[in-house]
């Protein structure tokens, strides 16, 4: 028998036990019994029996169409979603696409994001220590030249001039040798490095080499991910004293996750592919489920019942990766040719269809709608006939 | 590398055995490829798994304590 931590008498837990409730409903019985002391077995009993017959009443009966109310559920409230790509400041002054452009972008299950981030938790003394917290932002944030000094073009002797900043550099834990020798490896030129100048051209005398020169050197990244062009730093209280975490714009998250410091186990991102990439399918459900979720509730849409969302996370991950809702995802890979025509470019599925010689074998709701037959959901898929003895008996099949 | 199985969002995965592997089509009544499945490459996958295993995943669920759900590998 399951342990109960519930000041309760064993007759109770054991009439509680009896009924067909799920682990957290019973808690919450034990939970109601404990707070009226003295209730006795019959009371408990009859409680427990009416929370259950609630609970057998509201489960989803068979043949219930699902996805279609689950559709229904996340549109309606979607309507009232902000139109317009809307960009909140709301955590640490960083941009975010929400309301419907970022629930579309979700169901779509796009590469990148419109606006990718991510939210860089860290460990041990990183996370309590402003100054360690500050190594790992030098180690994820872009670093680019006009960072670290100053870039001037002495267009007579055809040279490109880099005074570097001494401070920036310590701060940035990147020496002025190291800066030269990337320019070397990127640009594929000699450097001559003196202190924290350093000196460049082109081969050859050319004013336009010279510019290209130029344009290349602010491109190259010398520390930190290419894709991550800022960075927050954020105090956040926790229950037990106050943690560093760092947003981010632009995301890398598995590069992000190697950083040292960075702690690997809650590091999020707001693109599900990274994440099915470097997490695996299960962790991307997760990441559709919790990311519509905040969504909707954002914009004060959090009545929309989880399991709706769970049934979209679900379908969009069913084969292993990530599929979008819609013609090039689950729509598109549905077995019967009516059933996808009669969803987008009705003209090219059947075309190919016809080509193809596909067969339906009308095993679906909406080829049966189409072709005028019931359809078998709900009392659509049970046959009834009535009793022809005469004791009054009526049997169904 | 990192230890894909300790992050937060990554439920535990584990190869099903062969004879309990039929209990569980037996209570759903359906054939192993209608599994959701997974990918072979899926960084969360045990090394061990190799394709047409079944993987049992104990999710900690929004609804009720823990869910149980099988993914077939693929390729």
């Amino acid at each position: 028998m399951t342990n109960v931590h519930y000041n309760v008498d064993d007759d109770t837990i054991a009439v509680v036990e009896d009924t067909d409730l799920p682990r957290r409903l019973k808690d919450e019985v034990y939970e109601t019994l404990e707070a009226r002391e003295g209730a006795t077995v019959e009371e408990a009993d009859e409680l427990a029996k009416a929370v259950e017959s609630r609970y057998l009443d509201t489960r989803v009966d068979p043949l219930d169409p699902v996805g279609t109310v689950s559709a229904q559920s996340i549109g309606e409230p979607g309507t009232q979603l902000t139109m317009n790509t809307f960009h909140y400041a709301g955590v640490a002054e960083i941009d975010v696409t929400q309301g419907l452009p970022r629930l579309i972008e979700l169901v779509d299950a796009r590469k990148t994001p419109d606006t990718p981030m991510m939210t860089v938790y860290l460990e041990g003394e990183y996370a309590t220590e402003r100054e360690k917290a500050h190594e790992v932002v030098w180690n994820i944030e872009a670093t680019k030249i006009l960072a670290l000094g100053d870039v001037s073009t002495n267009v007579a002797d055809m040279r490109v001039q880099i005074a570097l900043n001494e401070d920036t550099l310590e701060e940035r834990m990147i020496s002025a040798e190291e800066v030269a020798g990337i320019i070397e490896d990127s640009l594929g030129v000699k450097t001559v490095q003196q202190g924290t100048q350093i000196e460049f051209g082109p081969e050859e005398p050319s004013y336009r080499d010279l510019l290209q020169l130029v344009e290349e050197l602010r491109e190259i990244t010398f520390k930190g991910i290419e894709e991550v062009s800022r960075v927050v730093i954020r105090r956040e209280e926790l229950e037990d004293g106050e943690e560093f975490v760092l947003y981010t714009e632009g995301s890398a998250f598995g590069d992000a996750l190697e950083i040292e410091g960075v702690d690997a186990s809650r590091t999020t991102c707001n693109n599900i592919h990274e994440i099915h990439r470097n997490l695996g399918i299960e962790a991307a459900r997760e990441a559709i489920i919790e990311e519509t979720n905040n969504t909707l509730a954002e914009q004060g849409l959090d009545d929309v019942n989880v399991r709706h969302l769970m049934l979209v996370a679900d379908m969009m991950t069913n084969r292993g990766e990530i599929e979008s809702i819609g013609r090039h995802g689950i729509s598109g890979s549905k077995e019967s040719v009516l059933a996808r025509a009669a969803f987008e470019v009705t003209v090219n599925h059947l075309l190919n269809a016809a080509i193809h010689g596909e067969v339906d074998d009308l095993d679906g709701v909406t080829e049966n709608v189409i072709v005028g037959k019931p359809i078998k959901l709900g009392t659509g898929d049970v046959d009834l006939r009535m009793g022809s003895t005469t004791s009054g008996n009526s049997q169904a099949d | 590398m990192v230890d894909v199985s300790q992050h937060e969002l990554v439920p535990e995965h584990t190869v099903l055995e062969d004879d309990t592997l039929e209990e569980v089509l037996e209570e759903y009544d359906i054939d192993r490829t209608d599994l959701p499945k997974i990918q072979r490459k899926d960084p969360a996958l045990p090394d061990e798994a190799e394709i047409g295993d079944v993987i049992k995943i104990v999710r900690d669920s929004r609804t009720t304590e823990q869910a149980i759900i099988y993914r077939l590998v693929v390729e």
